[in-house]
């Protein structure tokens, strides 16, 4: 599914150089539950960005299903992001204007598709995760929870194979995280490869697969 | 809160939001330098022609053959013919009145002016020596038509400049004959080019003695006859006079009109000006425009500031030193956008005389005046929405908000 | 993304900051409506006036002597060593395609009648003036047929003067002097109303022959050749050369077409509009700027929104569209706005002043909403690049 090898992603900060990533090279089997762990500034979230094809490596090859991606257009990589990959973010980036229901729309009527077509499948995902009774509210209007799962059922809605959260639950008490962090399980049982960057132990200890990062490297890999 | 302190915070707010604070003077300036500049274009173009009129004399009297009841006097100037010439023995009878110190009789026609085998069709003026001061022409070289009896034909010429480079091109004219229709006459001046004349090229006329030009055209009637007053006060009696002592000639008929120089200049004057303001007004729309610009701003600025009002009327400010605050940060916006366009404005105005000479184009001082008072007004205006806005937020909700 | 979707889009993010959004659009509205309302005037004028020359009919050709000009009129009207005669205007009455031929000497003088006077203008025309001109008798006949070089002393009045003379009593047949010249009544033309300031009723219609004695002139002011519908002007101008040339040994004469006329009229009228047109466009660069400010405002605040949207697989193209249709809507509303301001404007202000001529062409609407639109293009492109060219990764965490 996800091949890395020797992945350097190194910031220019001032006149310092910051070696964020640290030749990294891993290996994500389809339908993976990794969890991504470790201090702050120890470089997950980099890692974590350079899957969503967010970020660009400062050297190394990134295989998503066997293609290369690191020297794709900025199109290209954008129409990959559209339509393999899945974004949860800790502070739920709704659009503010937009009903629950448009949320989780956004990404269809990004990708030009029919608008019956449209409704048919977002009625589908709301029904789902049981938000049908909110699909008109607009963001202010609902809690934390409700909008991580607004914010999941857009992430999916595109039907992606690798699923990237980062922090789902840092900005939820432990019951609605609880409750995301099932959503999230639950559509990894059902085949998508999710990756979760997360401070929280209880959280990341659930994966299948245990990733601890130290200053820029995996320093342990763990499974079961 | 002391007013000094007050324009800091409202000039630090501005200036932390460089980019739009510099369209919102952009926006402004341009309303106030349209403005300037159109008034002053318009102004460029009143003084421009009143300058032209002054240059004639304003204690010109116009004497017009034919009157019309209806129409008036800009239309009797188009009267045409008459039963009654207006002749060279009515001249003479206004010349000889008390109030007048200058008189000359004008008439015009069309000739072929030949000279060999150069030919053209030329506009021909019979007159008097008294045209020359009249009209405030002067001589590039050799003399005027002379003084003398006006019922005298002298086949002599005074000719324009242009007449004269195209029939004797580099060559002597003075004392060279040049013929008209089926006369010949002797040039003894050449007329200089720097006089201003309304309506007429001095350049490409040739000047004869009247008598001369009647018997060319083969008509006793003049034109017009150019009246000079001895003094403003003067005028209008002499208006009267010439009005009775030509009905007097005329068997009782008053079949004249008699303009002063001073009338149709102030037609034109106040047509200038209405265009003028007219041309102002549409510029200070652009204005109207601007102010609304600045209270979308600074509805804007409110609105994302809310923390920082809460913050301030956490710390004691009142409604009103709130209100004062963005009130002042328009205020300031819109006068200085006013101030920018003045420059703006000037340099425009400054361009233009630049390019024409002739155009004095000095906005007038009413204009820039009303130009800052609308500008500085408009932020005030404008600015009160917003301020009382940012007044009325509860402190509790904006801190949070 | 489907244009339906794009516009959707726009419209939700313009509709979700009201009071910013109309404000915006007012500014655009003031200017498209300053624009519209004095193009309407200029249009207004522009017609009218043509209007008023071309009642005359435009197959027309005028002649005047003299070829140079003074006091912006040919100065052979007034004086010249050739004069234009009568018998000069008996020749080109065979020129082909000229249906009519009026020699027009005019002036001004004292008439007499039924015990009244007054100063009037005096038009010394041929019989066929009427024909030419569109003029109508209202009673009796316009002058006759007769030798162009003894005519009899008929007179027709303009329908002014025939009421101050003679109040509604009948005047055929009537006695006046005109000038001291006596002349009978025999017609008077329906009103014609006031053209540019001159008064076309307030006249007295005598032969040329007898103008000419009266007023003491050895020729014509003008003559006015009309040419049949659909002919060849140029042909006419070339005849009217020809024939006058060989009768006058040289070019001594102005000729002017009422359609070269027309045309110079029309092109300084057109500039006028243009340019008033063009002073109210004012306005509107200021309301650009407005959109541009907007614009550039809303894409910072919405800098997390557009990392979203990269992040949901939206193409910088995408951005770059959105933004640049949030200021096309935004100007074109403010267009509409102003189109509904600026003719509503031009309406009232007809109803107002009755006399005051206004015109709003289709053509004018349609051109005034492309420059909204082209207006807000050009506003938003900045702003909308600054979007488009966002890292999405730095968009997403500015907040």
């Amino acid at each position: 599914m996800i091949t890395l090898e020797g992945i350097n992603r190194i910031f220019q900060v001032g006149d310092q150089q910051v070696h964020a990533l640290d030749d990294i090279s891993l290996t994500i089997q389809p339908g993976e539950y990794l969890s991504l762990m470790g201090p702050s500034g120890s470089g997950k979230s980099t890692l974590l960005n350079i899957l969503g094809l967010l970020d660009k490596p400062t050297s190394g090859r990134y295989l998503l299903e066997g293609r290369e991606v690191t020297s794709l257009s900025d199109d290209e990589q954008a129409s990959v992001r559209g339509e393999k990959i899945g974004f949860v973010f800790q502070f739920f980036h709704l659009v503010p204007r937009m009903s629950a229901f448009e949320n989780v729309e956004l990404p269809l009527v990004l990708a030009g598709m029919a608008p019956s077509v449209r409704r048919e499948r977002v009625h589908v995902i709301l029904e789902q995760l049981g938000l049908m009774d909110r699909a008109h509210h607009r963001p202010d209007q609902l809690s934390g929870g409700q909008r991580q799962r607004i914010a999941i059922a857009r992430a999916t809605i595109m039907k992606p194979s690798l699923l990237l959260a980062d922090e789902p639950t840092g900005n939820l008490d432990s019951r609605s995280g609880t409750d995301v962090v099932e959503v999230l399980e639950q559509l990894n049982a059902g085949g998508i490869t999710l990756v979760v960057v997360t401070h929280d132990g209880q959280v990341g200890k659930r994966a299948g697969r245990r990733l601890r990062m130290v200053d820029g490297a995996i320093v342990k890999d763990e499974r079961g | 809160m002391r007013l000094g302190d007050t324009g800091k915070f409202a000039a630090q707010s501005l200036i932390r939001a460089r980019g739009r604070t510099l369209l919102m003077l952009l926006a402004m300036s341009i309303g106030v330098s349209a403005v300037v500049i159109l008034t002053g274009l318009g102004e460029g173009a009143r003084r421009f022609v009143t300058g032209e009129f002054a240059s004639l004399g304003t204690n010109l009297v116009i004497v017009i053959p034919g009157r019309s009841e209806t129409t008036g006097g800009a239309a009797a100037l188009m009267a045409g013919e008459t039963p009654r010439d207006l002749t060279v023995d009515d001249y003479l009878a206004l010349s000889r009145n008390p109030l007048v110190s200058l008189a000359a009789p004008v008439m015009v026609g069309a000739a072929g002016a030949a000279r060999g085998r150069l030919e053209r069709e030329i506009s021909v003026v019979g007159t008097t020596s008294e045209f020359l001061k009249i009209r405030h022409l002067s001589m590039d070289r050799g003399k005027f038509l002379p003084g003398g009896d006006p019922s005298r034909a002298v086949n002599v010429c005074v000719i324009g400049e242009k007449i004269k480079q195209e029939l004797f091109g580099k060559e002597q004219a003075l004392g060279e004959w040049l013929r008209l229709g089926d006369r010949r006459f002797r040039v003894i001046g050449v007329l200089a080019t720097g006089g201003r004349s309304i309506g007429v090229d001095i350049q490409e006329l040739v000047v004869i003695p009247v008598a001369s030009a009647q018997a060319l055209f083969n008509s006793p009637g003049l034109f017009r006859i150019l009246v000079e007053a001895r003094s403003r006060d003067v005028m209008p009696r002499l208006q009267d006079q010439i009005r009775r002592t030509i009905a007097e000639r005329h068997q009782g008929e008053e079949d004249v009109t008699v303009v002063t120089q001073d009338a149709v200049l102030a037609t034109f004057d106040n047509i200038l000006r209405a265009l003028t303001f007219t041309v102002g007004g549409i510029g200070a729309i652009s204005l109207a425009v601007a102010g609304i610009l600045i209270m979308n701003i600074m509805l804007v600025a409110v609105s994302q500031r809310t923390r920082e009002i809460g913050l301030l009327k956490a710390v004691g400010a009142t409604r009103g030193q709130v209100t004062m605050l963005f009130l002042s940060e328009a205020v300031l916006l819109a006068s200085l956008g006013g101030l920018l366009g003045l420059l703006l404005g000037y340099l425009g105005t400054t361009a233009i005389h630049g390019v024409y000479p002739d155009m004095d184009s000095q906005a007038p001082l009413w204009a820039v005046l009303a130009a800052i008072g609308v500008s500085s007004l408009t932020g005030l205006v404008f600015g009160i929405v917003p301020a009382r806005r940012a007044a009325a937020l509860e402190p509790v909700e904006a801190l949070n908000g | 993304m489907r244009s339906r979707d794009f516009v959707g889009f726009s419209l939700s993010s313009v509709m979700a900051h009201r009071t910013r959004s109309i404000l915006t659009t007012m500014g655009i509205a003031v200017g498209i409506a300053a624009v519209v309302l004095l193009t309407s005037i200029g249009e207004g004028v522009n017609r009218f006036v043509l209007a008023e020359f071309t009642q005359f009919g435009t197959n027309i050709v005028a002649i005047n002597p003299g070829k140079a000009t003074t006091f912006g009129a040919p100065t052979g009207v007034f004086n010249t060593v050739r004069p234009l005669s009568l018998e000069d205007s008996d020749a080109l009455n065979r020129i082909p395609y000229v249906t009519s031929v009026v020699p027009v000497v005019q002036g001004n003088a004292e008439v007499e009648g039924s015990g009244r006077q007054r100063r009037t203008m005096v038009y010394g025309v041929g019989s066929q003036f009427p024909e030419a001109f569109k003029f109508l008798v209202a009673a009796g006949d316009f002058l006759p047929d007769d030798d162009p070089r003894a005519p009899r002393a008929y007179a027709v009045l303009g329908s002014k003067l025939k009421s101050e003379l003679f109040g509604d009593a009948n005047a055929l047949g009537e006695r006046i002097r005109v000038g001291g010249d006596r002349y009978r009544v025999v017609g008077y033309m329906q009103s014609k109303g006031q053209v540019l300031g001159f008064d076309l009723d307030d006249t007295v219609y005598i032969p040329a022959a007898r103008a000419l004695d009266l007023f003491g002139r050895e020729g014509l002011m003008e003559i006015d050749v009309l040419y049949a519908e659909g002919a060849p002007a140029d042909e006419v101008v070339a005849g009217v050369n020809r024939v006058l040339v060989s009768r006058h040994g040289g070019e001594d004469f102005t000729v002017t077409t009422q359609q070269q006329m027309l045309d110079v009229l029309g092109s300084v009228l057109g500039v006028l509009t243009f340019a008033v047109g063009a002073l109210g466009g004012i306005s509107l660069l200021v309301g650009g700027v407005g959109i541009l400010t907007i614009m550039i405002i809303a894409v910072r605040e919405r800098t997390s929104e557009i990392g979203l949207l990269r992040a949901l697989g939206a193409t910088r193209q995408q951005i770059l569209r959105v933004f640049l249709g949030e200021a096309v809507i935004l100007s074109s509303l403010g267009g509409l706005m102003g189109l509904v301001l600026g003719i509503g404007g031009a309406w009232l202000l007809h109803l107002a002043i009755p006399a005051m001529p206004v015109h709003t062409p289709v053509s004018y609407i349609l051109m005034a909403e492309a420059m909204a639109v082209v207006i807000g293009l050009a506003a938003g492109v900045t702003p909308a690049r600054r979007a488009a060219a966002m890292e999405p990764l730095e968009a997403l965490r500015a907040e």
